[in-house]
């Protein structure tokens, strides 16, 4: 055992242990840890949003007199605070239709492009489906491309409820709902993955960096 | 009160232990996992591999402390990749400040990982030279589109202060068309908006790197061809640690890296094994309470 000498490692060590304390259950070390992460992570964050953003970007420009018109925006964007005084918090609607014209206006051409038209593409089967890649040979990809399509059109099927299912629409629908099974247990297994890997990462840090009993 | 019905209603502190001995015996007494690289993983390894020498990488770095076992490896691994093959490397943050402490410690320790092996000035990582750290600017969507006109206009200094402008690396890497590939390493929806704005309106390949809960929905974009390849989890980090391992190893750079992610292997194994067992027999004992009640 070679403990660790740095107070540092001592603080995470003893915090990761609190958060751990809420598995037994709810208690005052747990929500003292909870507490101390909220209200670290906010002032990091104005911290950071004052020194890196506010003072270069506006203060600075601004007071050397270059960029005057930033004050107007910097108006527009203080109507956020506005929502604090009941009178006049209707001027908070002015930055959010900006923010939200802006990022509608952004977002949804190409959105419709990365998420619709390159996603039904990937359905359609045509020869280089079955072409040889470093994925598999073309037999076994173009087998696969056709149980993609087969899925996406079952899926889809089970969601439609504009029409009653029944006589084709009903086998193609059940069809759907195992994509959909399938789908949920992969998401489950990859999730079950993903926190064990989580609480791997902090029994490394206690076992190696905290207690010293690993290499 | 029958076996079965005492399982059923087993407290869940019983199963946290079992767990948490589960995990933890083997980080104890470890034994041994070599990962075996999947499709995902060994497109996006060739695809940075045979990058054309003026191409630089790109690392986007949208995770935060809480998925750091899963996803900081990665940011090593391609940080060493990319090092051994003297590729030029751009790190930046565009979905949180918090990114921005994983970011600086990833570039500063594989940086001195190399440096620890240089014989000359050519030999060595140089800061500003073979790679920079942008750091993190905002607004989201303007940062994504501006870097793909200017990047010294999104990011006038990088994460140290220092003039973007002045930086000798900065020549090569002024905007996403001197950009080989874009790897996102994320914890959110960032890959997405990686694609929708920077692979619509630029072209720019996109690989990503993501958390083992947000696979299933990625595989969608791995399956068209939208992302290069792809890191999964934990595991995917072992996988390019693999390969990142065989190759330094052929080029004679047998250093003994540290492998967080493969470390971790046999206890991600361990526990996959307990969750598999703790299914059959919850299921087993809801049949078996369900016939006797029937």
């Amino acid at each position: 055992m070679n403990l660790a000498t740095d107070p540092w490692v001592w603080i995470a060590a003893i915090l990761t242990l609190a958060v751990f304390s809420f598995l037994y259950r709810e208690n005052p070390f747990y929500r003292f840890a909870e507490h101390l992460f909220v209200g670290i992570a906010n002032g990091y964050i104005i911290t950071f949003y004052w020194h890196r953003i506010l003072v270069p970007y506006l203060f600075n420009p601004v007071f050397h007199g270059q960029k005057l018109w930033l004050i107007a925006i910097a108006i527009v964007g203080a109507f956020y605070f506005t929502r604090f005084i009941p009178k006049i918090s209707w001027l908070v609607r002015i930055p959010i239709a900006v923010v939200l014209g802006y990022g509608a206006g952004a977002s949804i051409p190409r959105s419709v492009d990365a998420n619709i038209l390159q996603q039904v593409k990937a359905t359609i089967i045509t020869r280089s489906s079955f072409a040889d890649t470093i994925a598999g040979p073309g037999w076994q990809l173009g087998i696969w491309a056709i149980v993609i399509a087969i899925g996406v059109i079952c899926t889809i099927t089970y969601f439609f409820f504009s029409a009653q299912q029944k006589g084709i629409l009903k086998p193609v629908s059940r069809i759907g709902i195992i994509f959909v099974m399938v789908g949920f247990g992969a998401s489950f297994g990859y999730t079950v993955m993903a926190r064990i890997s989580l609480f791997i990462g902090r029994l490394q840090f206690l076992l190696r960096d905290w207690l010293g009993v690993i290499q | 009160m029958k076996f079965w019905d005492r399982l059923l209603a087993i407290d869940r502190r019983w199963i946290y232990i079992v767990i948490w001995l589960v995990v933890m015996l083997p980080l104890l007494f470890p034994f041994k996992i070599r990962p075996i690289a999947m499709p995902p993983v060994i497109r996006l390894f060739n695809y940075i591999d045979t990058m054309p020498e003026d191409k630089a990488l790109l690392i986007s770095i949208d995770y935060t402390p809480d998925t750091e076992p899963e996803l900081h490896p990665m940011a090593y691994a391609l940080l060493r990749h990319a090092f051994a093959n003297r590729t030029k490397v751009g790190v930046l943050c565009v979905n949180s400040v918090m990114s921005l402490g994983l970011g600086e410690n990833a570039v500063r320790v594989v940086a001195e990982e190399f440096n620890s092996h240089a014989t000359t000035n050519a030999d060595s990582i140089i800061y500003g030279r073979d790679v920079v750290f942008w750091g993190w600017s905002t607004p989201f969507v303007t940062v994504l589109l501006g870097m793909g006109e200017k990047i010294t206009n999104v990011f006038p200094v990088d994460y140290y202060g220092a003039a973007t402008e002045s930086l000798p690396i900065t020549p090569y890497i002024k905007n996403y068309d001197d950009a080989g590939i874009l790897v996102t390493i994320a914890a959110s929806s960032v890959p997405q908006s990686w694609i929708t704005y920077a692979q619509v309106q630029f072209g720019l390949p996109i690989g990503c790197g993501i958390t083992a809960v947000s696979a299933a929905d990625y595989y969608v974009y791995l399956n068209s061809g939208q992302f290069t390849g792809m890191l999964a989890g934990m595991k995917g980090a072992a996988e390019y640690e693999e390969l990142v391992e065989q190759k330094l190893m052929r080029e004679d750079k047998d250093w003994g890296l540290r492998r967080k992610a493969t470390e971790a292997m046999s206890s991600q194994t361990a526990a996959h094994i307990a969750i598999m067992l703790f299914i059959i027999i919850g299921n087993v004992a809801f049949f078996a309470t369900r016939r006797r009640k029937s």
